[in-house]
């Protein structure tokens, strides 16, 4: 059975706390429950962003997510997402 | 209420899109919309569309580099408030069309346009030279093997002739792509001027492990030339990546992904230029550019090697070509061994295709010509 | 920020054709920070190489796209240059704008930003070049309150879709481009504003198969008018046409003395599948045999139009080069009714489920059409729940190889190999 919206946001959040690497495709989040659709864990990965749990860091022609703490900064900006 | 930089989130609007196009059409656009009969370019730059309620819109297409100033956008808007009711719009080629209702408005806006120097040249219709689309290159771009707002400055005044007049056999689209990455639709055009990397990536060691994700610089490149490694930095052994030299095909994705991996270089960097594709379904399917000259040398401030070469191939399909030919559908119709001689561009191996879908390209027939290259 | 000299950059100056030099140096003269854009593009003319760097983490509130982050790399030589980065505005669908919407875009960009724009980037976005990031919110807020003007998209966005102008002022739109382009548009602001795929997705619409907008090109998902009756002929207009008193091809060839308009040579034996003869005085077409290729109607745009039962093709899967070479779209549903009446329902509905099962399959940094060619064009055709046909193929494949599943055989593939070596002595 998928998981609750609340359970998909904190095993999004763990993901992002605990994976090797701080940047994450959206993709990687889909483990996190195989019985929700892929655009439904978008949009709660989206919807953690808007609450500033989550950020976007983006290469130009690639988005990814990662957690605030974990990112180096070239520029040395907070991101601002 | 103005914007609280301490409550960013108060009263914001978000997700409301662009503003509804029927707003920006001009009165005679907006009233026939979907009852145009049929168009008819009166004289290089000028159209007429022909309603069947009997009215008209007649259209002024003017060229503009695709890097602009709100000066020069503002001048814009003096002139169509001044003919055109207040509206104006731009092609995808980036020129700038000013509309009117009646032949006798056409008249006033060219000489109002004429009286304004160099900066609002009449013409890219028919069968002629039209803007050149094109990318950011040096004014502003990170990745760039060239510049572009330069080369199209530069491709565009050598070619003007044929940007107010329709004597080819048929349109000629030019683009020019100052990197790999191809934001400008390179890969479907007449004649395509592409900025190259001929250099592979160094590796800043000292600032690796702060700006990379290793993992994914090593998933970027295509074809796996890019290898964990380790080295010294500071007396310090850290985890970096090696670069396969013999692998790279100088795609530049991974440095895209990782700033530690520049390669772009003064000598490394040039132009390649790319004939023969189209975009439209007319007569043929759409076609892909071909490379046809690998490299020149970047030789700012006017490029003269790239222009003499675009201005080469043009000239020799404006006089070979049959009438409603593209430059793709003349070289296939002479044959590439008959384009390469006709435009007198030295034939070499970096015409043949070793990357995926390659074989496509290999001919595997007894048919061709006998040109110079057969010794 | 001072003068730069730019021996290199004011050669440009010279030559007929509209200089963005001289532009930007009238820039500078009201925004003196134009002048370290000249300085620093000045040296890289010299040395040959850029001096911006990559993006880093820029944006508005909430919005994962709409801004691409830009930095000089010799900010203290150049600081006017320092924050650079892009803004990128939805574009009004076919690029039409009244004076009073773009001053009042030029305006703002005056108060927040370099000055510098982009009419328009490749994607179709309007470009404002050169903002600092402490501006960013307080240019979306503005854009936003007081001129009902949002962001496009980049990254692993939906892109800003873009369309051909249509029907506003094109005889030969089989849908309403405009239309279509700006209630997808609307549909999709949150993919346009947040990242939702592997990678890029975009949306191009063409009125017709001369793809003025190159959707067959460029975008993931090409919608291409088309008709499938009859092309409408007008015989006295033909007939004008062979007399030579209407300009063939639009007056498109004016310039030169091309003689003659001949019908048989320009038209009938240019015609790709050969349909076409002339027959007492008339023009005939074998419509059946006609696919659309447009030649004739260019040609004699008084004469032909296309026929009256228009909607449109669908073609999947276009991209440049990076990295596994340049795709077009490959052609999957022929003929689709593309109409505002049902909010493009249809249309929509094969959007999502071309998402869905992306979303699910697609590798990251995929575009849809590696994905396709990936895991074969058989498989994409399931998924989508059509019909094969011949349509969808140039040729048929010349290799034997084909995934047959296991309930296509007679018999499964569960055998027993003692049962066939008591039969068959090894």
């Amino acid at each position: 059975m998928a998981l609750s919206r609340d359970e998909l946001k904190a095993a999004i959040l763990k993901k992002a706390e605990t994976a090797p690497k701080p940047q994450l495709y959206i993709k990687d989040f889909y483990a996190c429950d195989p019985d929700t659709k892929p655009r439904e864990i978008k949009n709660v990965a989206n919807d953690l962003v808007k609450e500033g749990k989550l950020m976007f860091w983006s290469s130009g022609s690639t988005t990814m997510y990662a957690m605030k703490s974990r990112i180096k900064n070239e520029e040395g900006d907070s991101g601002v997402n | 209420m103005a914007y609280d930089p301490a409550n960013p989130m108060v009263d914001r609007i978000s997700d409301i899109g662009p503003r509804y196009y029927s707003e920006f059409h001009p009165p005679v656009v907006k009233a026939n919309k979907g009852k145009w009969l049929w168009h008819e370019i009166t004289q290089p730059g000028v159209l007429v569309h022909k309603s069947e309620t009997g009215a008209e819109c007649w259209t002024v297409r003017v060229g503009a580099a695709r890097l602009i100033s709100i000066e020069l956008i503002r001048e814009m808007c003096d002139i169509a408030d001044k003919h055109c009711d207040g509206f104006f719009r731009f092609t995808t080629r980036n020129n700038v069309e000013f509309m009117v209702d009646s032949k006798a408005k056409v008249q006033p806006l060219l000489d109002d346009l004429k009286g304004r120097g160099n900066r609002f040249p009449v013409g890219g219709t028919g069968c002629g030279v039209t803007n050149i689309v094109h990318t950011q290159g040096w004014v502003h771009c990170h990745t760039p093997a060239t510049d572009a707002s330069g080369v199209v400055k530069a491709v565009m005044d050598e070619l003007f002739d044929y940007f107010t007049s329709m004597k080819l056999p048929a349109q000629v689209r030019i683009a020019l792509a100052c990197c790999l990455n191809m934001c400008g639709a390179v890969h479907a055009s007449d004649i395509a001027i592409l900025g190259v990397h001929r250099k592979p990536p160094m590796i800043d060691h000292h600032r690796i492990t702060g700006v990379c994700e290793l993992p994914l610089a090593i998933s970027a490149c295509p074809l796996g030339a890019v290898k964990p490694a380790k080295a010294m930095v500071n007396g310090v052994e850290i985890k970096t990546v090696a670069v396969n030299a013999e692998r790279c095909m100088f795609c530049g994705n991974c440095y895209t992904m990782c700033p530690a991996m520049p390669l772009a270089d003064p000598d490394g960097d040039g132009i390649a230029i790319l004939v023969g594709g189209k975009v439209s379904n007319s007569r043929t399917a759409p076609k892909f550019s071909k490379l046809v000259i690998p490299f020149l040398p970047n030789t700012p401030p006017r490029w003269p090697e790239v222009v003499a070469a675009v201005k080469g191939i043009l000239e020799t399909y404006a006089k070979d070509a049959h009438k409603y030919e593209r430059v793709g559908e003349w070289a296939e119709r002479i044959g590439w061994e008959k384009f390469f001689e006709k435009c007198n561009i030295p034939f070499t191996i970096k015409s043949i295709d070793d990357y995926r879908l390659a074989y496509d390209t290999w001919r595997t027939t007894t048919q061709f010509k006998y040109t110079s290259h057969v010794k | 920020m001072a003068k730069h000299e730019t021996p290199l950059l004011d050669e440009l100056e010279k030559g007929p054709w509209p200089s963005f030099v001289t532009d930007i140096k009238r820039q500078a003269e009201k925004n003196p920070a134009c002048w370290d854009i000249l300085g620093q593009v000045e040296l890289s003319y010299k040395e040959k190489i850029t001096h911006w760097k990559h993006g880093g983490i820029v944006g508005v509130f909430g919005y994962g796209g709409g801004i691409v982050g830009r930095y000089s790399d010799l900010p203290k030589r150049f600081p006017g240059v320092e924050h650079f980065h892009t803004v990128r505005l939805n574009q009004p669908a076919s690029k039409y704008y009244s004076t009073e919407h773009l001053r009042a875009i030029c305006d703002k960009w005056e108060k927040y930003g370099s000055g510098m724009t982009n009419m328009h980037g490749s994607t179709g976005d309007l470009v404002l070049l050169g903002c600092r990031t402490e501006s960013l919110e307080p240019l979306f807020y503005e854009l936003t309150h007081e001129l009902q003007q949002d962001l496009g998209g980049s990254g692993s966005n939906l892109r800003t879709p873009a369309n051909c102008l249509g029907q506003s002022r094109c005889e030969w739109a089989c849908y309403d481009t405009e239309e279509a382009c700006h209630q997808l548009t609307m549909h999709y602001q949150d993919e346009i504003h947040r990242p939702a795929f592997p990678y890029k997705f975009k949306f191009k619409f063409s009125g017709c198969p001369n793809d003025c907008v190159a959707a067959i090109a460029r975008s993931d998902v090409a919608v291409i008018g088309t008709w499938r009756d009859n092309i409408r002929i007008d015989q006295a207009a033909v007939k004008e046409y062979v007399a030579g008193k209407i300009p063939s091809n639009g007056g498109a060839h004016a310039s030169r003395d091309w003689g003659k308009f001949d019908i048989q040579k320009e038209v009938i034996a240019l015609c790709p599948t050969g349909c076409m003869w002339m027959e007492g005085g008339d023009l005939k077409i074998d419509d059946a045999e006609c696919t659309r290729c447009m030649h004739c109607l260019n040609v004699m745009p008084r004469a032909l139009r296309p026929g009256v039962e228009q909607g449109a093709t669908i073609c999947v899967g276009a991209k440049a080069p990076i990295l596994d070479g340049a795709q077009f779209a490959t052609m999957i549903v022929p003929f689709m009714k593309v109409s505002a009446d049902n909010e493009f329902e249809e249309l929509i509905e094969f959007i999502e489920k071309i998402w869905d099962w992306w979303m699910e399959v697609g590798k990251n940094r995929e575009r849809v059409g590696e994905t396709m060619q990936r895991i074969g064009l058989p498989t994409f055709i399931k998924v989508m729940d059509l019909e094969p046909i011949p349509q969808h193929i140039k040729e048929p494949r010349s290799n034997p190889y084909v995934f047959w599943q296991e309930e296509e055989v007679e018999g499964g593939w569960d055998r027993d190999v003692e049962e066939f070596r008591a039969r068959h002595a090894a």
